[in-house]
């Protein structure tokens, strides 16, 4: 894991001085601020039996192909582009370490951004105490729970992203392929939303496959779960595997370029 | 090479091959670089430069051969071999957005260096390049070419390589900036190796100990200027100025050396004078011989006589020459016709 912290500092700090990570940033907030103030102040009228801090938890979910092309894009498209990939390369680094690097950089700037939008709920309570108890706001395993399922689901986004990154060397190409591949993901997970099997009990082939793929087409079933502050492991280690998944993909494809 | 160096290769070639697609880069070429050494890597585009030295930096892996530096072998230990070499890629990619300082800060990090030892090396990698504290604060992106080029110079340098691989280094320079990399080259020369890969014959001819020349993926020639010279050019070119007619003086010369041959029937005039130019193939005895009975000569006036050595572009030149015709444009070899090169009598590896 030889340079792995040097590249993630590296990387951290090239995702702060680059302009168009800030700019995406303040959209993705602002959008996700206004709708959350138009749930906030319709709640009442909604069916809604979550706890309203479940919403930001769904907009960060459902925003995030939006998001992460930006935190992602850049890392290995434009190495590859300027031809820096291949100095970094000439430096005793390991493949992964880089890989590594480039991703714990993009999922703490993704963790950062989801801090930042957990920030509209925790003014609303500095604000109006009274409102934000009554809207469950002071219930800390809700927001422990959200953060859990954005973190679990926001590594698994990101190394999606450096995937796509690795695979050209266009960060316009790289961005738009993160964008379809988390539309998708995130298109399997609604439509099984809801679609609760007993995987105690495995009874054919569809049974098998959900066994298999557990929160991955499951996921926004699960995060009712942590939007009440049940943490699913399983959720949690699908989604470890699922990145480390696409980490290895990624590695294989730069230790590939040297060939 | 002195023997030292011959006994203690920094880098070990054996048969080297790499492939891309159709195209065969490399066709197993083989060397050694001593240690010490600067060495320059010649030949025309496309001949395998930049891949050899691609491969010898751990970038990109051979499909076949043995490649070792500092005595470890690139296959098995790459992430070994990396800390000992200083790479400068051609066309010198470097992060826009980062000062020198930052850039050099983050290498120096990579390669393991750190603390106090790492600041010291920073200084003198900087001082190496010529690189001011004023420069070391900008942007890379706001450096000029020549800036730039320093800057992948002093990253190569930074963490006290043994082996040191430029590909390119002068390109787009000025001549004072190319004049700066070559007294880097200098001052380091003996401690560390240099590999330089380079259009710019003179530039080549003035600092390397030794030239490799490649061409379609082939080591075509291998030696010190000397070797080369020898190699392939057998005749010996010498000029005379002279206030005598040709007749008499080509009379004169071919009394001592038969062979010897006049190369142009027009010479050229300087102030009355004619300059003319003979070239025998008995080498240069003959020609100090012919100096010497020509001065005896009451009869002719010689004011000014000259060896003339070929340069490294005439070497480079003929030695690239068979091996460009008998190749396709992917490297094939090409069915051989009779009669291919102008000289008989040179030499090809």
């Amino acid at each position: 894991m030889s340079g792995y912290w040097h590249i993630f500092r590296h990387e951290l700090f090239g995702l702060f001085i680059s302009p168009a990570t800030y700019v995406a940033s303040f959209y993705f907030l602002a959008l996700l601020g206004i709708g959350f103030n138009f749930f906030i102040e319709g709640f009442a009228r909604t069916d809604w039996i979550l706890p309203p801090i479940s919403s930001l938890i769904v907009g960060l979910t459902f925003g995030a192909p939006a998001l992460v092309p930006f935190l992602t894009m850049r890392s290995f498209a434009e190495e590859r582009r300027l031809g820096t990939l291949e100095t970094l390369m000439s430096a005793p680094v390991d493949p992964f370490a880089l890989v590594l690097g480039k991703w714990s950089a993009s999922l703490i700037f993704f963790i950062l951004i989801c801090m930042l939008a957990f920030c509209f709920p925790l003014l609303l309570w500095l604000g109006f105490p009274d409102q934000a108890i009554s809207l469950g706001f002071n219930q800390v395993e809700h927001w422990v729970g959200g953060f859990i399922f954005l973190s679990a689901f926001g590594a698994s986004f990101t190394a999606v992203g450096i995937f796509s990154s690795s695979l050209t060397k266009n960060q316009m190409v790289a961005g738009m392929l993160t964008f379809t591949l988390l539309t998708l993901y995130l298109a399997v997970m609604a439509f099984n939303f809801g679609e609760y099997r007993d995987f105690g009990s495995p009874e054919g082939l569809d049974e098998f496959i959900d066994i298999c793929l557990g929160s991955l087409n499951q996921g926004l079933s699960k995060a009712q779960h942590f939007a009440v502050g049940i943490i699913d492991v399983s959720t949690v280690l699908h989604q470890i595997v699922l990145s480390l998944l696409f980490l290895t993909l990624a590695t294989l494809k730069i230790e590939r370029l040297k060939h | 090479m002195n023997a030292e160096a011959k006994r203690l290769p920094i880098v070990d070639v054996i048969n080297l091959r790499k492939r891309y697609g159709l195209v065969q880069a490399l066709k197993g070429i083989s060397f050694s670089i001593g240690n010490g050494e600067i060495v320059g890597f010649l030949g025309p585009n496309g001949a395998g430069k930049s891949t050899t030295l691609r491969i010898l930096s751990g970038i990109i892996a051979a499909d076949s051969g043995e490649a070792k530096v500092c005595g470890v072998d690139l296959a098995e230990e790459e992430g070994e071999v990396r800390k000992h070499i200083g790479f400068l890629a051609e066309n010198n990619p470097l992060p826009e957005d980062l000062r020198v300082i930052e850039y050099l800060n983050f290498r120096a990090n990579l390669k393991g260096l750190a603390g106090s030892r790492k600041r010291e090396r920073i200084r003198l990698a900087l001082d190496a390049c010529d690189l001011e504290r004023r420069i070391s604060e900008r942007k890379i992106g706001n450096l000029s070419k020549g800036f730039r080029q320093r800057v992948g110079i002093a990253d190569a340098l930074l963490a006290e390589p043994r082996l040191v691989i430029l590909d390119e280094p002068t390109i787009g320079l000025d001549p004072r900036q190319s004049a700066i990399t070559r007294k880097m080259m200098e001052r380091l020369r003996g401690d560390v190796s240099f590999i330089l890969s380079s259009h710019i014959l003179s530039e080549v001819e003035a600092c390397c100990d030794r030239m490799i020349i490649l061409s379609h993926g082939q080591i075509v020639a291998e030696g010190t200027m000397h070797d080369l010279q020898k190699m392939f050019i057998n005749k010996t070119v010498f000029e005379i100025v002279s206030s005598n007619r040709r007749i008499d003086l080509h009379r004169a010369v071919r009394q001592i050396d038969q062979n010897c041959e006049l190369l142009y029937d027009d010479p050229v005039e300087i102030s009355k004078k004619s300059r003319y130019t003979f070239s025998t193939t008995e080498g240069e005895g003959k020609a100090e011989e012919i100096l010497r009975a020509l001065v005896q000569n009451e009869l002719l006036s010689i004011s000014e006589f000259q060896i003339s050595r070929p340069d490294l572009e005439t070497i480079f030149l003929r030695a690239t020459k068979k091996n460009w015709e008998n190749q396709d444009y992917l490297g094939r070899r090409k069915i051989s016709r009779p009669k291919l090169l102008d000289s008989p009598s040179i030499h090809l590896k």
